[in-house]
């Protein structure tokens, strides 16, 4: 589904990406944990399409397709979301309203005509269900005064509401209190198929424990310095990053 | 030629009284307003007045689907064509007049050539003790080609009685029009009353929009000016609030592009203790658009416990575009609350983004934030028809298919 092959990008004449490679299949989950500042909200925001970050070399296909000539909103019509680690604040906008535009302009990409308000609101109210979302928040300015948690909270609502096919969770579990976490990972979990994929960027196992990857890879200073099965994120909790993170400073000096 | 000698002959066909005479005289002598004039540094009026404007009051017809395309279809409709009243509703508690002369009392060059020589308009009574439910529709029609045109109104409400207006000016054709308009609005102690301005004319329309609103104790009276369409249009909004415990409100939201100039001046005299006023206008300027934005607050020294609010807050969507705004606070009282503030700015790019990422197109996701960035001001008026057409005009200016309600 996802193919990056060594991926370099950064801002200006900083390099943070420093050839990545990562093949990702429908139905697979892949964390990918990693020191701060390694460089893992970056390969989101280059996957997403964000224009801050210059490509350098490398290419990205998703489903055959190369994504690196594809605008955000063309990414997204395509199937690709990222929840955002630190979410933004658009006031003036409701949510409902926020997800009724997202929606209908990806529909509108697909030659579909709006969804109707009458199953729009119907399905708002299943997903709010499913992430125990109470009425209110519908009507409040998208993110606008959200605590930390209402806004990871809303972005796995807007998730569930797109229905995506390769979802970026950036530290999703950051801010969220223990029974939020466990709502959202189920959520993530009755959300996932065999032709949708998961990245959950996360420092935490605790997280992990609901959401099972496939794979766990580390990202370190630009590059995936070690992949794994979910062992070893128990074993980074163990142990931390020092016993991979000086090996692979040695090689890359 | 020019248009201060097609003022002089037309005014020679005129049986002028003394007092008018002499207030044509005294606009002759200063002219028109240049940028020597403090008030209208920014604003300039040099081109417009040496176009070969026509004064004739030759009325022309207009077909009910100009009303019907140009109106927001409200039941009680005040028409008037070339100046002309051709149609007005009959509701009890109002007295609907053409043209009525009054005395104002503002007397600079450009409220002198309106007292001199202007004979169109309307006169508007409430009685006492009324709320009219009913929205009143003032639709100002021109047909004549390169016309210059004046209108003279006046609005009296009676103690405890409550009225709203919405008003548009409309070019019927692809001429420049020249609109040099007044409305005095006297409010009576604990009225309420709400004025909404409609400037969405043709792109080669020149407005002089001038309002003048006199409160006693405890009215509310708010004036919402939405300015979308002309190519140049200066607003002249004055309140006086004579009397305690009066509210002013203003709401203004300009989206402009390509030439199109808007200069918004406001002031507000707080003559007495204990009253209010809300001031917040939000530009939007595309293109090579420019906007002129000027708010005086005058605090008398008697008027204490005054809570004044002024924003001002702009956005400017292209390189080319520009704003000159300026607060002008006259302080004389001690015991104030006086804020104000002006903003410059562009959309948010983190926003954007995010916005992109869910599927919004770029220009989708600006429209978004545009309409986010001008809210505050739209959803202050109460008249939801205005409200909708004040959305899907800044979408239509957006050039984009968007509705922003659900
Ligand atoms: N817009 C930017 N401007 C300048 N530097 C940036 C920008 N974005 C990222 N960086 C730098 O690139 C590096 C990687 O940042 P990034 O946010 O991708 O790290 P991360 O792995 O997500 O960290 P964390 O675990 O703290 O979220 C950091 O050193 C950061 O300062
Ligand atoms: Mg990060």
């Amino acid at each position: 589904m996802l193919t990056i092959k060594n991926l370099k990008a950064g801002i200006e004449d900083n390099q943070i990406l420093k050839g990545i490679n990562l093949e990702i299949k429908a139905g697979e989950v892949h964390a990918i944990m990693g020191p701060n500042g390694s460089g893992k909200s970056t390969l989101s925001a280059v996957i997403a399409g964000n224009e801050d970050y210059e490509v350098e070399s490398g290419n990205i296909t998703f489903n055959e397709e190369d994504l690196l000539d594809l605008s955000p909103e063309e990414r997204a019509h395509k199937g690709v979301f990222l929840s955002f680690q630190y979410p933004v604040e658009i006031p003036g906008i409701s949510v409902s309203n926020f997800i009724k535009t997202s929606i209908n302009e990806k529909r509108k990409a697909q030659g579909l005509d709006p969804m109707p308000a009458k199953d729009l609101l119907k399905m708002m109210k299943g997903k709010m269900e499913l992430l125990d979302i109470k009425k209110g928040y519908l009507s409040r300015n998208m993110n606008e005064g959200f605590s930390g948690g209402e806004k990871k909270r809303n972005e796995i609502f807007q998730m569930a509401m797109l229905e995506p096919k390769l979802s970026i969770l950036d530290e999703t579990d950051s801010g969220l209190d223990i029974d939020a976490l466990r709502i959202v990972a189920n959520g993530v979990n009755k959300l996932k198929s065999d032709d949708n994929a998961t990245i959950v960027i996360t420092h935490y196992q605790r997280l992990l424990d609901y959401i099972i990857p496939d794979f766990v890879h580390v990202l370190y200073n630009g590059r995936i310095i070690k992949s794994g099965g979910k062992e070893l994120a128990h074993e980074l909790e163990e142990k931390g990053y020092d016993w991979i993170t000086k090996e692979a400073d040695k090689q890359w000096a | 030629m020019g248009l201060i000698n097609n003022i002089k002959s037309y005014s020679e066909t005129l049986n002028l009284s003394e007092e008018k005479r002499g207030q044509l005289n005294s606009f002759l002598d200063e002219g028109f307003p240049t940028i020597k004039d403090e008030d209208w540094k920014y604003t300039s009026l040099k081109k417009i007045i040496t176009e070969d404007f026509s004064i004739e009051n030759k009325v022309g017809n207009v077909s009910d689907s100009d009303i019907t395309n140009h109106s927001l279809g409200f039941e009680n409709q005040l028409i008037f064509v070339d100046g002309k009243l051709i149609s007005s509703p009959k509701i009890k508690g109002l007295t609907i007049d053409g043209f009525t002369d009054f005395e104002s009392r503002n007397n600079n060059a450009i409220m002198n050539l309106n007292a001199s020589i202007c004979n169109n308009g309307f006169s508007i009574t409430i009685d006492k003790n009324i709320v009219i439910e009913e929205i009143i529709e003032i639709l100002f029609f021109t047909t004549t080609k390169n016309n210059f045109s004046q209108y003279r109104n006046q609005i009296t409400v009676g103690e405890n009685s409550e009225i709203k207006f919405v008003e548009k000016i409309q070019n019927l054709n692809n001429s420049t029009s020249f609109v040099n308009y007044f409305t005095q609005i006297n409010c009576d102690k604990n009225t309420n009353v709400e004025f909404n301005k409609i400037q969405n004319n043709t792109s080669n329309s020149i407005l002089i929009d001038n309002v003048d609103v006199y409160q006693k104790s405890d009215s509310t009276c708010a004036v919402n000016t939405l300015i979308f369409g002309g190519n140049f249009t200066r607003n002249n909004l004055n309140f006086e609030q004579n009397g305690s415990n009066c509210e002013s409100n203003m709401n203004g939201v300009s989206v402009l592009d390509n030439n199109q100039f808007a200069d918004n001046h406001t002031f507000v005299d707080h003559k007495s203790a204990h009253c209010r006023s809300n001031e917040m206008y939000k530009g939007v300027y595309l293109g090579k658009s420019k906007g002129v934005f000027n708010g005086k607050i005058m605090v008398r020294p008697n008027a204490q416990k005054i809570d004044a609010f002024q924003s001002n807050n702009n956005l400017l969507l292209s390189d080319d575009s520009s704003i000159d705004s300026k607060p002008q606070l006259e302080i004389y009282a001690d015991d104030v609350k006086c804020s104000h503030g002006c903003t410059i700015g562009q959309l948010d790019d983190d926003a954007l983004f995010y916005m992109r990422s869910r599927g919004i197109g770029i220009e989708e996701a600006k429209a978004v934030l545009t309409y986010a960035f001008a809210s505050e001001a739209i959803e202050n008026i109460s008249v939801e028809p205005v409200k909708l057409l004040a959305q899907n005009l800044l979408a239509q200016k957006l050039n984009v298919d968007l509705d922003f309600s659900l």
